[in-house]
């Protein structure tokens, strides 16, 4: 009886106060045409100032690139917890895979994979897309590989050390573009807007196509490593 | 238009009471599976492309992904 | 009117999970839903019926939808993910040295 009256409780509690923010979202005004401030002026001088077609690209990169930086760390330190807690002893573990029919398809598509994985990273100011998305693609090949080939096959492939590797490849290409933003423009992360041909090419929009190379990689290094890191402990009963 | 964005938002609904409700463990993933693929599709008819983009990679790939490898460490003996 | 309900009812629906169940993978999915009702409401919020915001040929500028709340949802997304793996480690390890995934059998670890 004890479990029913608590359940009734909460319930009633749930509703009350789901009821205040209710009426407390129905005081706010009509989202009318985008109101005058921030918003008015990013998309009247977005495509001047940066020199990138896609506008979300060009906030997340070049308006508010502290903030990307910021969410790099939160995944690096992610990456560093889960794999000082789950690893100690790195062994190499069980090649048993899936069968033969998953295997011979799988070996036709991922180089597809591959290539849209790259074309999402390195299109992120002309089409929908980016770093993160494209980065988090490449850590899908990883997981494709220790599924349905073995671990052992992913160990050989790209070991650990390998995907430590890219993810500081990754974070020194970003830092790095920002501190030549100091010594040429006067500001951290600046625009170094002198690389650049004319907006809609593949090759314009300064700096932004190299700081999405960099996060690209350090995303999808550090996805790989949790994923490797989570099934390592299942096959050692088995062998 | 109207009517597709009302349909999908309902069946949003339902797929996120039954994700609650079950027991086992293994049901209430393959829901918040459904529930991210559904989730794509509103924010498609919201003219959000990025968005889609990474909820539809992350949340219906990777997040099922760690939940369901987590699952098969905790039953002892199978995996 | 029904993006606020919905957003609410979710909302709701993923604390309960959070307080009253007692299986802890429970707890992460509850978790993750009410993240996802934050960021539906956000981008529900700022749409006003006008185009994706990329530049085409001869698109007028006038014509865009807000581009600010989506590259905010963007970050949240990733970052859920990672508190998601990061809390499920924990739950690995624990089930480890206590054989149980039940919030109620935890208590009194040093018997």
């Amino acid at each position: 009886m004890k479990q029913k009256l608590q359940h009734i409780i909460v319930i009633i509690i749930l509703t009350i106060s789901g009821a205040a923010v209710f009426f407390n979202l129905k005081v706010m005004t009509i989202y009318k045409d985008i109101p005058g401030g921030i918003s008015r002026y990013i998309i009247s001088f977005g495509l001047q100032d940066t020199g990138s077609l896609n506008l979300v690209t060009a906030i997340l990169y070049d308006y508010r690139a502290f903030d990307s930086m910021g969410e790099s760390t939160v995944i690096f330190g992610a990456v560093s917890g889960i794999v000082l807690i789950l690893s100690r002893k790195m062994l190499p573990v069980s090649s048993k895979g899936l069968s033969f029919i998953v295997k011979r398809t799988l070996g036709i598509m991922t180089p597809f994979i591959a290539l849209f994985s790259i074309y999402v990273i390195t299109h992120g100011h002309l089409t929908p897309g980016g770093g993160f998305q494209g980065g988090v693609i490449l850590a899908a090949i990883s997981i494709i590989f220790s599924i349905v080939y073995g671990s052992a096959f992913d160990y050989k492939r790209y070991s650990p050390q390998m995907k430590t590797v890219m993810e500081t490849t990754g974070a020194l290409m970003f830092i790095s573009i920002g501190v030549l933003g100091v010594f040429f423009e006067g500001f951290f992360l600046d625009n170094l807007n002198f690389l650049g041909g004319k907006p809609g090419t593949l090759l314009s929009a300064g700096s932004i196509p190299i700081i999405n190379l960099g996060i690209g990689l350090k995303v999808g290094a550090g996805l790989a490593i949790i994923f490797y890191s989570m099934i390592q402990k299942t096959f050692r009963e088995e062998l | 238009m109207i009517v597709l964005e009302y349909l999908l938002l309902f069946f949003l609904v339902m797929s996120a009471i039954m994700a609650v409700i079950f027991d086992e463990e293994l049901i209430s993933i393959i829901f918040l599976s459904i529930f991210s693929i559904i989730l794509t599709a509103i924010y498609l008819i919201y003219r959000a492309a990025d968005v889609a983009l990474a909820e539809a990679v992350i949340g219906a790939g990777l997040n099922t992904a760690i939940f369901m490898s987590a699952i098969s460490q905790i039953r002892k003996g199978k995996s | 009117m029904l993006n606020n309900f919905i957003f609410v009812f979710l909302f709701m629906l993923g604390l309960y999970a959070v307080i009253m169940k007692t299986n802890l993978i429970k707890m992460v999915i509850g978790l993750n839903i009410m993240e996802a009702a934050v960021f539906l409401w956000v981008i529900a919020f700022a749409d006003v019926g006008k185009d994706v915001p990329i530049y085409h040929l001869g698109r007028v500028g006038e014509n865009f939808n807000d581009p600010v709340p989506q590259a905010l949802t963007l970050t949240g997304i990733v970052i859920g993910a990672s508190t998601s793996a990061l809390l499920l480690t924990l739950i690995i390890e624990l089930n480890k040295f206590t054989d149980t995934i039940d919030r109620n059998k935890l208590k009194g670890l040093n018997d």
